[in-house]
């Protein structure tokens, strides 16, 4: 078909009008944003495409380029959603998208041309229903962005100074503190899709704890002289980035993220963590993702994933364990690499007790044992 | 009481503007269609495909005649031969239904919207425009006309006519030994296909080396994106562009390119002694050649370009068509209005333009 601009554009979004629907009505279901944003992508990166390239590159379009062009605005929507930090869970994204591309090729070679004789001829426009589809999208998307503005979190900013903790988070909020914001006393969150970040917390039973709760986000955050924990995580979902933890307590850990219970993955990226037993350690989360972190100065642990945790550790860079550098032990699925592991007084990587860990392109220097595994356990090199 | 609507013409442009007419106006029109070769609107289409022995039709699975461009041939032949190849084929660009098949696609149509009911077997030698619609010949006075007479006769070069060894492409024949073919479209390089098959040496007579290209017109111009600026040309300018889209051609291929290398085919400038003269030249063109349109044009001093009555982009005569009554053509000469006018997709516009019209006339 020949498509003319308007066409292109009134095609594509009457064929968008039942994902956006859809995606709305998902949204409810799941009070989650992410398929109405992905949505919101896929009508912005296609109708982007049609103005800036499909116009002007396609004189003619055979219906067998609708699979190159699927696939591209695919890879373009997914680059997209990565770099605006959509959380979409990836299967059921692309689940989405290509149920609503299967719908638009439908809709393109049967339906219109069915419902509308002229559709060649008029190179794919649709006249007043493709206004009032290209309007109705419009609508249910600024809807959406409404609702969104209208109900995003309230976000408590603390000044620069001390502030007494400890402060309990039990609603949906950022908070954030200006250059110089102190919490001494330590933070306790009991809401889904809560932010904490820019903030130093001090003392504390934990510096920052986290109790039942989905999607809390933990960013530039330091963590100074907890009496247990650093940071502490039971039954919920935590993404906790770029921090700085340092533990001085006898039995506490830098950071304890454990027992998510089905909240899905949890993440520690990024992190400069010092002293407690264990530096970063996960006990039965469904999946663990430690990148990119510094743990240093630990008396047991440095990275431990333990109690069937499924997790990847990689890139991290682990020295002064008095124990074990990294550990995977009891049922734990481990992959790790690309990690430097120094100066172990014990084993560099271990896995016990039916673990099984995957190792790749680890640098091993100067601990005392390099790897080892045991009470059937596997110690697998992919490299 | 329903609009009296009639289509001049029973070939295959007459037969798609029914079936387009019966399917976005049930019971609101009352169409009258009026054929001078009986009641078969591929009767004359049958003859001339025999004639060259076409097997598969030029045009994809859009080239049909039902009224809406889905489910088209290819969706007939996937579910018939329970095989998804012609709708993987038809998705590339690359699927030519066979003549039988269209032919038998041609007579289901006619069963089932009622084809022979509307047909009357009579020639309209003239339409004359009167109070409330066109008066034609004697049949009564209808609101809506389309004319769609199809091409006004072969073409066959005046130098040859009365040379018994002359044939057109069109008409039935046999291959002699030596066969010199005339022309350098689609039909000419059938004729040389079929020639070389019978055993025979080829000649083939063209003015001009023969255009590559899978259709008569650039796919911009079958939708509203290359139409719009063909049709906002200036006359002179729009006769120009028609004269160079509508050169011979044929498409490219490797089945075409075998007889062009075949040793039994030569190119030559002038007709020699050849034992058989095959005129692959296709129709006669302009509306003067046509009878009922050159008494239309005369009669009511229509506007006209060369070869050409001049229409508006929606085919319709615009000095006899206003908000109360239509009068359009289909066919060659409704390339004024849309260069592929002689083809199935170009029957279809001519028809939905035909249509809009009725449907936007009060007193339908």
């Amino acid at each position: 078909m020949s498509y003319t601009l308007r066409g292109r554009i009134d095609s594509r979004l009457a064929a968008a009008l039942g994902p956006a629907l859809a995606a709305a009505a998902l949204a409810l279901v799941l009070h989650r944003w992410w398929p109405v944003e992905v949505a919101a992508l896929m009508v912005g990166v296609g109708v982007a495409l049609d103005l800036l390239l499909y116009d002007r590159a396609l004189d003619y379009q055979p219906a067998w380029t609708a699979l190159p062009l699927g696939a591209l605005e695919l890879g373009a929507v997914t680059a997209l959603a990565i770099a605006l930090d959509v959380r979409a869970p990836l299967p059921e994204a692309i689940g989405f998208f290509c149920g609503a591309w299967l719908l638009a090729q439908v809709l393109g070679h049967a339906v219109y041309p069915l419902l509308r004789l002229s559709y060649g001829d008029d190179g794919g426009e649709l006249g007043r229903p493709g206004a009032t589809s290209a309007a109705a999208v419009a609508a249910l998307f600024l809807a959406a962005g409404g609702v969104a503005f209208a109900t995003r979190p309230p976000v408590v900013t603390l000044s620069a100074g001390v502030h007494r903790g400890p402060i309990v988070i039990d609603r949906q909020e950022i908070l954030q503190g200006k250059p110089g914001a102190v919490v001494r006393g330590g933070i306790v969150v009991h809401a889904d899709g809560v932010v904490v970040r820019d903030l130093t917390v001090v003392g504390g039973e934990n510096g920052i704890a986290v109790f039942g709760a989905d999607r809390v986000r933990l960013e530039h955050v330091r963590v100074l002289g907890a009496r247990l924990d650093g940071i502490h995580a039971r039954l919920s979902g935590v993404v906790v980035r770029d921090c700085t933890v340092s533990t001085t307590s006898r039995w506490g850990q830098g950071i304890d993220l454990s027992y998510t219970a089905g909240r899905g993955m949890s993440a520690v990226e990024g992190c400069d963590v010092s002293g407690g037993r264990e530096g970063i350690v996960t006990h039965g989360i469904d999946m663990a993702e430690i990148s990119g972190n510094h743990v240093h100065g630990t008396s047991l642990r440095g990275i431990a994933i333990t109690e069937m945790t499924m997790g990847e550790v990689s890139d991290n860079d682990v020295s002064g364990a008095h124990g074990v550098g990294i550990y995977c032990g009891d049922h734990s699925l481990c992959t790790i690499r690309r990690n430097v592991v120094a100066g172990t007084r014990g084993v560099g990587i271990q896995s016990f007790f039916y673990a099984e860990a995957t190792l790749e392109d680890n640098t091993l220097v100067g601990n005392s044992v390099p790897t080892s595994a045991f009470a059937n356990a596997l110690l697998e090199r992919s490299r | 009481m329903p609009a009296r609507v009639a289509i001049v013409g029973g070939g295959l442009a007459g037969f798609v503007a029914y079936a387009t007419l019966t399917r976005a106006t049930p019971g609101s029109v009352s169409v009258t269609v009026f054929g001078a070769a009986g009641a078969d609107p591929a009767a004359t289409w049958r003859r001339r495909a025999a004639a060259i022995r076409q097997r598969r039709m030029r045009s994809e699975s859009d080239g049909h005649c039902l009224p809406a461009s889905f489910p088209g041939l290819a969706v007939r032949a996937a579910a018939r031969r329970r095989s998804p190849w012609p709708l993987v084929r038809t998705a590339c660009g690359g699927y030519r239904p066979t003549v039988a098949e269209f032919l038998e696609h041609v007579d289901e149509l006619r069963r089932r919207i009622g084809w022979d009911d509307a047909h009357v077997t009579a020639r309209v030698e003239r339409i004359r425009a009167v109070d409330g619609g066109f008066e034609l010949d004697g049949h009564g006075v209808f609101r809506h006309v389309l004319v769609a007479t199809g091409h006004p006769g072969l073409n066959l070069p005046e130098e040859l006519a009365g040379d018994p060894r002359a044939v057109h492409a069109y008409e039935p024949h046999d291959y002699a030994g030596e066969v010199c073919v005339v022309g350098a479209g689609m039909a000419a390089a059938t004729e040389w296909l079929n020639a070389l098959a019978a055993g025979a040496r080829v000649v083939s007579v063209r003015r001009r080396e023969p255009v590559r290209r899978p259709l008569n017109v650039p796919r911009r111009l079958f939708s509203r994106r290359g139409l719009a600026g063909y049709q906002a040309l200036p006359p002179a300018e729009r006769a120009a562009y028609l004269g160079e889209l509508l050169s011979p051609s044929f498409p490219p291929g490797r089945a075409w390119d075998a007889a062009l290398s075949s040793p039994r085919f030569s190119v030559a400038a002038e007709v020699n002694g050849a034992e058989q003269i095959v005129c692959a030249t296709g129709f006669k063109r302009g509306f003067h050649h046509d009878p009922l349109l050159a008494r239309l044009v005369s009669e009511h001093g229509l506007a006209t370009h060369e070869r050409w009555i001049r229409l508006d982009p929606d085919c319709t005569v615009p000095a006899l068509t206003d908000e109360t009554r239509t009068l359009a053509l289909a066919g060659t000469p409704a390339q004024w209005a849309y260069p592929a006018a002689d083809t199935l997709v170009g029957a279809k516009y001519a028809a939905r333009g035909f249509l809009r019209r009725i449907q936007a006339c009060p007193t339908r």
